[in-house]
């Protein structure tokens, strides 16, 4: 197959576009706006010509008219024709329920305009009609646009899927003239796999093929995302429209003596910072990574600065009801609220009012998701978006200075989207054999036809096939089998009266998240469900614990299934951690470039002035950062040894175990790989109780006497991914992981004959099914898919096997030092790694405890 | 009294008479599962008689076989071939001992017309001895008579999870340990697949407040070896 045509292109000029406007459309566009934006300078014209064509621009920017303007020119110049036809002639596909609405209405309104001036101009327009479908939509909304064909069709990926194996009502996309996909860069997970599938399905089953057109905010790499929309062997064009506005953005670290901002003084200087940031500032949203951050901010800001935030304030979060959270949007949109404090549910799409200011609590872990959440700043066209990183450790400050750097050199990292999915394609069959019956050959030309399964075996396909069609137990094929496969005619069909029902109610890719329902077990409000956490919070969550949720405290005693029971008014201080579920990893690209920059401060850590003011230039930042970054890296470097993008440094020291410590500064997904794999080797080794730690700088592993030589030459570029998949059999993450692809691959059906299922009980049911499906075969293609999505989405096992290749080549040099305690580069890895054991002082107490100790050794030498 | 146990049966010896207790079957649940739109089929049946298989070629025939309740997981859900493999199963059983008792269970509702109809004993609680034998969810006033010695129950689906340092397992165990008196003993499901609960981390809803970290914990692993790794609340958690 030929490799697809990608082409980058300039933005014309207006009067290029003018001509390209019909005149009804011209005068109302002129209306309403001074002149043409940039993005629409780009992508107006391309997509009047038919082009496929990926318009990148900055968040804020007027991606959707852009897309929608030529659609729109080309529909009204019909209509005043009297030639608009009964059929759908444009797709609008969002991800985001919410903001498929907010299109909705931004097509109605332009819509209803403009039929306002043609009535004034004395022209007659056929009406031109806008429908939406999402889960929400009503049945007797559907069937009135059943009745009315939309001529524009605005909707999610999940319900395309569903019209489309829809009888009657798919024939209205047989002639499919445009598809846009907006807020592309939120699909580079099994979401956007499914998509993809879903374009090339449309594709086939519309006789015109429809121009694509993607819609996305900044994003890396960019030709592979246009690869992405076109999918395979054909053409796209490229508008990356550059950003005009400068972002004014800094860096604030809150003092000299960074080692955690968890103590009580630090927390008070954190809080002043933040404070005076706010006061300055007439709306700010300050965005953390996890929701537990996002209750904790609240609630210390409230007992730092009692009475000034108590109406004023919000936290956004989706473990909220949909109802709380709107009702935050609607505040924030009229002005009402001067800070929302926010995890990752406010950095997409909908339209929040006018931020001042966004503030980066801690690192948001990709530039790319920095720009998102910065972009969210300002929202008028001619405001400069503005945003502070403000950062809470050392190990922080590098990090955001390094995602500084690259979000004003442009830098943008990649993104990766899962290949070979074969849990969606199951999903994808099924529903394709329900519109129709379909030859073999012609199902799996037109998969490979997508990006994501361009290279898809045939083996693993029939092995797909082999799963719908029941083989894996043929005596009760007549239960198990979705699909029937004739081998003579090499045909597959649907099987059973409720193949569509099933399909309908079950498609997605989204796992159900399981929340776990928090319940007061005793007192007055025995039984009242307070709130919801998930699964992965629930999974740290021991007896005793106090964890916040909803601005308010509660005492874990005990779970069953899906429910926690807690006591609330409690006093003691919270003692599970803000990150124990949902720690964001540090982008691949963005750990090298730390790497690279360590080795480039190596170079120079002897010449204090020299580098310093080397780092200040790199960074962009003030002097006092900049040293500050150098004291760290001269306090490593004078301690032991300091690593870079050319040494691994492996330090081995003793504390209650003997501790092997890599300094592996590349992203935690590639460290939860190769932790695994080294724990595994220790393992093998008879190595016991061994104690594993990881985050996105390193990993250690501990025990009673290790061989750190034999346990590092245990593992090689060859043999890492044998070891890790079995290193992850029966662990809870497979499992876990399992659960969601046996559901997406419809093994597990939520709705099945009018009962939908809790999540609780596929819970239940998962721990059975894994060992189940272990007993029909190890390689059973689901079970191999939630391996894959492990070890490929999850972690990050290629990345870790280059490295692993680096070392062996030498390219990457591995020092082992043995050191009297833990270095200053691995103190935050080793103390983060026992802070279930450690109430918060304690933790405060024991960093500052090991400084001190390190900074005795480094002035005895 | 002598006390062995078999992989996951319970054997008692009280001179010449041999009595096998076998815990929670729950035969019927990839039905139940069907049902619940959960569509992997599982050979549970075939696994049960293949366990049962290994454990009585050890022993050989016993006298009494007690099935401490849920012997059906779900009534009504059940294809027809299943309805076959549970009469098959208490045939089977039946054939190895010279009475079968079986326990009702939390679970065994419709099931006893059908059993009695079998000519099998379907009880609430079997005395043998000085022993109970019931399941585990109610209690009864003969049980506490105070010529009972021992109670040998089901329903709690006993099992540990064991840390080695890199990876968690979970092992079905037998518990063992007393209660005013009386010796307890807590037999595991039979039920292949799922080892069960582990008491250190939910409640197993007995009739009674036993202190279960003071019980003593028997692991079954596999070839019917069962390891003998002392108090359950000693055993280290993580």
């Amino acid at each position: 197959m030929v490799e697809s045509k990608i082409e980058f292109i300039g933005p014309r000029n207006g009067n290029e576009v003018k001509a390209i406007m019909h005149p009804l459309v011209k005068e109302w566009f002129f209306t309403k706006f001074k002149d043409f934006s940039l993005t629409q300078l780009y992508g107006v014209a391309p997509i009047h010509e038919r082009k496929n064509i990926l318009i990148s621009a900055p968040t804020g920017g007027t991606k959707t008219l852009t897309a929608f303007l030529s659609i729109l020119n080309y529909l009204v110049g019909l209509s005043l024709k009297n030639e608009l036809e009964d059929k759908m002639y444009a797709v609008y596909v969002s991800p985001l329920k919410a903001l498929t609405n907010d299109i909705y209405f931004n097509l109605e309104r332009p819509l209803a305009e403009i039929n306002e001036l043609a009535e004034k101009n004395g022209l007659k327009m056929q009406p031109i009609r806008v429908g939406l479908r999402t889960g929400d939509t009503t049945p007797s909304e559907r069937a009135k646009m059943a009745r009315k064909t939309p001529h524009i069709f605005v909707t999610t990926p999940e319900s395309l899927a569903i019209v489309l194996t829809a009888p009657k009502f798919s024939e209205n996309l047989r002639s499919l003239e445009f598809v846009v996909v907006d807020e592309i860069h939120a699909l580079a997970n099994k979401r956007g796999v499914f998509l993809s599938l879903m374009l090339e399905r449309l594709e086939h089953f519309s006789v015109i093929t429809p121009v694509r057109i993607g819609l996305s905010a900044t994003i890396a790499p960019i030709e592979e995302i246009a690869k992405f929309l076109v999918g395979f062997g054909r053409e796209c064009l490229i508008a990356h429209v550059p950003l005009i506005k400068d972002i004014d953005i800094g860096l604030i670290s809150p003092g000299v003596d960074l080692l955690t901002m968890d103590g009580a003084d630090d927390q008070k200087r954190l809080y002043h910072i933040l404070d005076e940031l706010i006061g300055n500032h007439k709306t700010t949203l300050i965005f953390t990574n996890t929701r537990n951050a996002t209750e904790r901010i609240i609630h210390y800001l409230d007992s730092h600065f009692p009475g000034k935030y108590s109406g004023n304030i919000g936290a956004h979060h989706s473990s909220m009801s949909r109802d709380q959270r709107f009702l935050i949007e609607e505040r924030l949109r009229k002005g009402e609220l001067k800070v929302v404090v926010s995890s990752t549910s406010l950095e997409l799409g909908i339209d929040i009012g006018s931020i001042d200011l966004v503030v980066l609590l801690r690192s948001p872990k990709s530039v790319s998701r920095a720009l998102q959440r910065i972009g969210r700043a300002g929202h008028q066209l001619h405001s400069n978006p503005k945003g502070r990183f403000v950062v809470t450790d050392r190990d922080d400050l590098v990090e955001c200075a390094i995602l500084m750097k690259h979000m004003k050199e442009k830098i943008i990292d990649r993104v990766d989207i899962p290949i070979n999915a074969l849990d969606v394609l199951a999903q994808h069959i099924y529903g394709m054999a329900i519109s129709q019956i379909w030859n073999i050959d012609e199902i799996l030309k037109l998969i490979r036809k997508s990006y994501c399964y361009s290279s898809l075996t045939k083996d693993d396909f029939m092995s797909v096939i082999s799963y719908l069609s029941g083989d894996y137990d043929l005596e009760h094929r007549n239960v198990y089998a979705k699909i029937w496969y004739d081998k003579e005619t090499k045909q597959v069909g649907k099987k059973g009266k409720l193949a569509r029902l099933i399909y309908m109610t079950n498609i997605g890719t989204i796992p159900e998240e399981g929340f776990v329902s928090v319940v007061i077990s005793s007192g007055d409000s025995k039984g009242s469900i307070v709130g919801s956490i998930d699964e992965s919070f629930l999974e740290r969550l021991k007896k005793g614990d106090v964890f916040v949720l909803g601005g308010a405290k509660y005492l874990f005693i005990h779970s069953k299934g899906m429910k926690a029971y807690v006591t609330a008014n409690v006093s003691k201080s919270p003692t599970i951690p803000s990150w124990a579920s949902e720690q964001l990893p540090l982008n691949f690209d963005v750990a090298s470039a730390i790497c690279k920059f360590r080795g480039l401060i190596k170079e120079r850590v002897k010449n204090s002035i020299e580098c310093v003011k080397f780092i200040q230039e790199y960074c962009y930042t003030t002097a006092e950062t900049a040293g500050q970054i150098y004291r760290y890296c001269l306090e490593q470097e004078d301690f032991s040894v300091m690593p870079s993008d050319k040494k691994m440094v492996v330090e081995l020291f003793k504390q209650d175990k003997e501790y092997i410590l890599f300094h592996s500064m590349y992203g935690r997904r590639v460290n939860d790989a190769l932790s695994r794999a080294y724990a595994y080797v220790a393992a093998q080794l008879k190595h016991r109780d061994i104690e594993v730690g990881i985050n996105d700088n390193g990993f250690f592993i501990a025990g009673e006497a290790l061989d750190a030589s034999k346990i590092i030459k245990g593992l090689t570029s060859v043999n890492l991914r044998k070891i890790v998949e079995e290193a992850i059999e029966k662990t809870d993450v497979l499992k876990r992981r399992f659960r969601h692809c046996a559901a997406r691959s419809l093994m597990i059906l939520r709705n099945y004959k009018g009962r939908s299922k809790s999540v609780g009980k596929q819970q239940v049911h998962s721990h059975f099914l894994y060992s189940a499906v272990n007993e029909i075969s190890k390689d059973f293609p689901i079970m191999r898919e939630a391996r894959r999505e492990v070890l490929n989405d999850l972690m990050d096992i290629n990345n870790a096997e280059s490295i692993l290749k680096k070392i062996e080549r030498k390219d990457i040099s591995l020092e082992i030092v043995r050191t009297p305690l833990v270095s200053p580069f691995g103190l935050n890895l080793l103390t983060q790694s026992h802070s279930d054991f450690i109430k918060v002082e304690d933790r405060v107490n024991f960093l500052r405890r090991m400084h001190e100790l390190q900074m005795r050794v480094i002035e005895k030498r | 009294m002598k006390v062995d146990f078999i992989g996951k049966c319970l054997l008692l010896t009280e001179g010449n008479e041999r009595t096998l207790a076998i815990g929670d079957l729950h035969l019927g649940y990839e039905g139940a599962m069907r049902k619940a739109g959960v569509m992997i089929p599982v050979k549970l049946y075939e696994k049960c008689v293949s366990d049962f298989d290994l454990i009585i070629s050890k022993i050989g025939k016993v006298d009494n076989i007690v099935i401490l309740g849920d012997l059906k997981h779900e009534f009504g859900s059940i294809l027809p071939d299943e309805w076959k493999y549970i009469v098959n199963f208490i045939e089977y059983v039946k054939s190895k001992c010279n009475k079968l008792i079986v326990i009702e269970g939390n679970h065994d509702v419709i099931l006893f017309p059908v059993l009695r109809k079998m000519g099998i004993v379907a009880v609430d609680y079997f005395v043998w001895n000085n022993i109970v034998f019931t399941h585990g969810d109610k209690e009864y006033d003969e049980m506490k008579n105070r010529n009972i010695e021992c109670w040998v129950l089901g329903h709690g689906h006993p099992a540990v999870n064991l840390y080695d340092g890199v990876k968690k397992e979970k092992y079905k165990c037998f518990l063992s340990g007393n209660y005013k008196g009386k010796k307890i003993i807590i037999v595991p499901s039979f039920f292949p697949l799922v080892e069960g609960t582990d008491a250190r981390e939910f409640e197993m809803k007995f009739a009674w407040d036993f202190n279960l970290n003071k019980f003593k914990t028997y692991i079954v692993s596999d070839d019917l070896k069962v390891l003998d790794f002392g108090e359950l609340g000693k055993i280290s958690i993580n």
